[in-house]
């Protein structure tokens, strides 16, 4: 509890009033000369207890009234629940969640969680701890710690506007952990302003761990959560997988894959406007949603037959969550789908070079070069969207070593194939072990189907992949992601951990007929080969759909990207949904699709995520008005007029003894 | 015709007088008989007796006697409460007064006894001159100090010697049960024990409207107390002590009075002297 006028409790000994009052009469009554003191002796002592504790309790109600009026001058503002309390620290670090489930929206108001939970933070921070504190800001978007003159500053500043990116809470964490230690920041108060979805806060990482730890470790440390973890309504949601620009000899159209969901807890029919606008022209078409999900694949949209490039978006219409209301995407002649594969051995690169030129979509054009090591230096690092590494594995300073790293940072892909010769160096925390033969082939036990090379396809047939057989397997070591295990538990296929947008796997076996099936049988090496070809042609070509990000328009110069539309602030571009360009670059960009999950914490996770720590928990909604900390005065008051009511009671004089007095 | 001031018991007087004495005199009024035991003056000897049973008894007359009038007052500082014009002490005064002057009237003996540390110790003579003194000793006496009610009455009932109307002025605020000790005491003594508690209606009461400091007037702690808080507890204590002393009046037969200082005193006399009319002629 604060107060707006502190200066007032100076005159709080002025509640002692009524003892000191109590004391005066004690010694200014009048004096009886009695003589029956043995009567009134007794009484003394039947009434002992009673009196006593009433005389006290009169006195107590008095000295809480009187208090109470002091208290109400001194205008108090609480929390109340907030934590509010216990003076003000030293610095107040508030940690923002601007990811784009935060624009949920109050429909009547149009107040998104971000906005009002901002609102009632620096109303609050303003009325409690006002300049007293050394105010900072770090929010999911730049991470970065911003000092702040003021509260109100939290409202205007750019940095706390909506963006269309994911959060990464324990990111947000780990900035104010290493903002205090660095500043020795004293007695501490961290907000966090999060809607707790579970795409953000990643509780299973081993972060959280480590940050428990670290935080435990700081003294007057206070950790308080507002959370807005309501969700919205009959929310629907619509994403673009794939646009396509199709171009027969009569017409050319746009081909898009896309899904729209909703709910999960609707079931009910619903006929929903789609709304296309391509190049400023819209297009409004109708679809009927029957259950959660509703995809369409292949949709097609007439463009004019000249219109080689442009940009559009598919648009719902308006609910509680606009962020996920609306999807950019551009489009292009698509690119050549280019794959380099990096070998000595024909044997191995043929099959490999064979199923890379083959066309998966009839409608991209497909390229693949065979090139011996020595000549790795010769690959057209912009053009290529697969590498397929049958080398030696490069030495992490090497500049051969750097380029495949840079190539994964542009967002491509590399498999990684084990060479007959042994090699001791790692990449990306991986490395090749020794060759083993089976004289009974290997069966493939287990393998992800849901996501990854082997996923299952579109129509949700699986693979054959329980079909591949294996004689020779290179024993994969190192952390990474399973893909696939062999017979025993041994790891097939890897998938490298590696920070970026790019993709590493390692194969544990060659695809000729020496060490598995995989290039006889060639669906599976066939179907993951080209999804390797996919995943690293995303950001190939001169139109890319990427996900807001801090690092979705690289590392360069942000202002050089001009934006369709609304003008967004140069540090912001990367982090706002639409459509940027430079030069003959022309990037969508939208929120990233788990975003759209709408699970969140419960108090169960929040409890062991924070387990030891002090913190607690304000569960806010965004309708709700009421302000984080107010004016508490009207709360003194009713204890002021309970106290005086109290009083009143205990010396409202006894009833009149209804027996004679004795002997009259 | 005035009311006499008689005794309830018999009385051993040194004069002949108005009262009945516990030795066979030689007064109108048969007695009984007994024995005739060696010794006996022949003369009181009943011979129609004698003829008739062949047995010689002494035919008893009652003697009448004198009555001694002993005037015990208590004078603790407690019986200064009362009214400005009229303390508790003052109407004891009227009452032990007018006692003793109808006892005087009567040539009974009168004697004073103040019961306080010091003292007033009068015997009971007869004699207007002796009266005079026991009034003026009584003009004298202003009551002071804490109350040594329980010793003076036991120290009384060791001093006087010869059976007497013991009349004792007080307000009695000692508990009832050491009370009942003293007036044992003076019972076994032979005395005829008459008391009048004397009491005001405040005291029984305790009806005051405010809080105050209330001093004792025999020089104890002052209490405060307020009065809306404890006066129902006040006036339990006060029903509690009066019905044990009603207890104590019925176990030990004496002449007990309870007098409120608003009544008049000679109504209150009156009462008192009906009653032992009232009791001789009942004989």
């Amino acid at each position: 509890m604060t107060f707006l006028a502190p200066a007032l409790l100076f005159a709080l000994p002025l509640a002692a009033l009524p003892v000191i009052i109590h004391l005066i009469h004690l010694y200014r009554r009048r004096q009886v000369k009695w003589a029956a003191m043995m009567f009134l002796q007794m009484a003394q002592r039947m009434n002992k207890g009673l009196s006593r504790l009433r005389q006290i309790l009169i006195l107590a109600f008095r000295v809480l009234a009187v208090a109470a009026i002091l208290f109400v001058i001194t205008r108090p503002m609480a929390g109340g629940l907030l934590g509010l309390t216990g003076g003000v620290p030293d610095t107040v670090i508030v940690l923002l969640d601007r990811s784009a489930s935060m624009e949920q929206q109050n429909l009547a108001t149009g107040t998104s969680k971000r906005a009002a939970g901002i609102a009632k933070l620096a109303q609050a921070l303003r009325d409690t701890v006002g300049v007293r504190s050394k105010l900072v800001l770090i929010e999911n978007g730049h991470l970065q710690p911003q000092l702040l003159e003021k509260p109100e500053s939290l409202i205007d500043l750019p940095l706390t506007g909506p963006t269309d990116t994911t959060a990464d809470v324990p990111a947000l964490l780990q900035g104010a952990l290493d903002y205090i230690t660095t500043n020795q920041t004293g007695r501490t108060d961290v907000w966090v302003l999060s809607d707790l979805r579970q795409s953000d806060w990643d509780a299973g990482s081993g972060r959280w761990q480590a940050l428990r730890s670290a935080f435990a470790t700081l003294k007057g440390l206070r950790l308080h959560l507002l959370s807005y973890a309501q969700p919205a309504a009959q929310n629907l949601a619509v994403s673009v997988q794939r646009v396509v620009r199709n171009e027969t000899a009569g017409k050319a159209e746009l081909l898009l894959d896309l899904r729209v969901t909703r709910d999960a807890s609707s079931h009910e029919p619903m006929e929903l406007p789609l709304r296309f606008v391509i190049n400023d022209v819209s297009s409004t078409i109708k679809v009927e949603m029957k259950d959660s999900q509703l995809v369409l694949q292949g949709h097609a949209i007439p463009i004019d037959k000249t219109t080689k490039r442009g940009a559009g978006r598919v648009e719902l219409p308006a609910d509680a969550s606009p962020a996920d209301n609306v999807y950019h995407f551009v489009f292009d002649e698509p690119a050549v789908l280019q794959s380099v594969i990096v070998s000595d051995d024909e044997a191995e690169a043929g099959p490999l070079q064979a199923a890379l030129e083959a066309a998966a979509d009839p409608t991209r054009k497909y390229a693949a070069t065979v090139l011996s090591p020595a000549r790795a230096a010769e690959i057209a690092w912009d053009d290529v969207a697969l590498i397929v590494w049958h080398a030696a594995l490069p030495k992490a300073d090497d500049l051969i070593g750097k380029q495949l790293m840079n190539h994964l940072s542009a967002g491509r892909s590399i498999l990684f194939l084990p060479t007959e010769s042994a090699n001791s160096e790692a990449f990306g925390g991986q490395h090749w072990g020794a060759w083993s033969s089976e004289s009974k082939p290997a069966s493939v036990e287990w393998w992800r189907n849901d996501a990854g090379l082997l996923a299952n396809t579109r129509s949700g047939t699986a693979l054959p992949v329980g079909d591949v057989e294996v004689s020779r397997r290179c024993e994969i070591l190192g952390e990474g992601t399973p893909l696939a295990r062999l017979t025993g538990n041994l790891p097939l296929l890897m998938r490298a951990d590696i920070p970026g947008d790019g993709n590493a796997w390692f194969l544990g076996t060659l695809p000729g007929s020496g060490s598995s099936s995989l290039a006889r049988d060639g669906v599976v090496m066939f179907a993951m080969l080209h999804r390797a070809l996919n995943e690293g042609a995303r950001s190939l070509g001169r139109a890319q759909q990427r996900e807001a990000g801090t690092a979705a328009l690289g590392s360069g110069d942000l202002s050089v990207w001009k934006r369709q539309g609304q003008t967004v602030l140069s540090s912001e571009q990367p982090l706002r949904a639409g459509v940027v360009e430079k030069g003959d670059k022309l990037v969508a960009l939208n929120r990233p699709l788990r975003e759209d999950h709408p699970e969140t914490l419960g108090k169960a996770a929040l409890a062991e995520l924070f387990a030891g720590l002090d913190y607690h928990v304000i569960e806010d909604q965004v309708e709700n008005d009421a302000s984080l900390a107010s004016e508490i005065w009207r709360t003194f008051l009713f204890v002021m007029a309970l106290a005086l009511l109290g009083e009143a009671l205990l010396c409202m004089p006894a009833k009149r003894d209804p027996q004679p007095s004795p002997a009259r | 015709m005035a009311l006499p001031l008689n005794a309830r018991h018999a009385m051993l007087g040194g004069v002949s007088g108005k009262h009945r004495s516990p030795v066979r005199g030689s007064s109108l009024e048969f007695a009984q008989y007994r024995k005739y035991v060696p010794g006996d003056d022949t003369r009181r000897l009943d011979w129609r007796t004698w003829g008739r049973s062949d047995r010689f008894y002494i035919k008893e007359f009652e003697a009448d006697t004198n009555l001694r009038l002993c005037l015990l007052m208590d004078t603790s500082g407690s019986m200064n409460y009362g009214p400005a014009d009229s303390t508790r002490f003052d109407y004891a005064r009227k009452l032990a007064g007018t006692l003793g002057y109808i006892a005087a009237q009567q040539g009974d003996a009168v004697g004073l006894w103040s019961l306080a540390e010091k003292s007033v110790e009068i015997p009971a003579k007869r004699g207007a001159s002796h009266l005079g003194l026991v009034l003026d000793q009584m003009a004298g006496i202003q009551p002071v100090g804490g109350t040594t009610l329980l010793t003076a009455l036991h120290d009384a009932a060791e001093k006087i010697r010869q059976r007497a109307l013991v009349v004792i002025f007080s307000d009695l605020f000692v508990p009832p049960a050491e009370l009942k000790s003293a007036i044992q005491h003076l019972r076994f003594r032979k005395h005829d024990v008459a008391v009048f508690h004397l009491l005001d209606q405040q005291e029984l009461d305790f009806d005051f409207d405010r809080p105050a400091r209330f001093i004792d007037m025999e020089g104890g702690e002052a209490i405060l107390a307020d009065p809306s808080l404890i006066a129902r507890n006040y006036r339990e204590a006060v029903r509690q002590y009066l019905h044990e002393m009603d207890e104590l009046v019925r176990t030990t037969g004496m002449d007990y009075q309870r007098v409120k200082l608003h009544e008049k005193y000679d109504d209150v006399l009156a009462k008192f002297l009906l009653a032992r009319v009232e009791k001789k002629g009942g004989r």
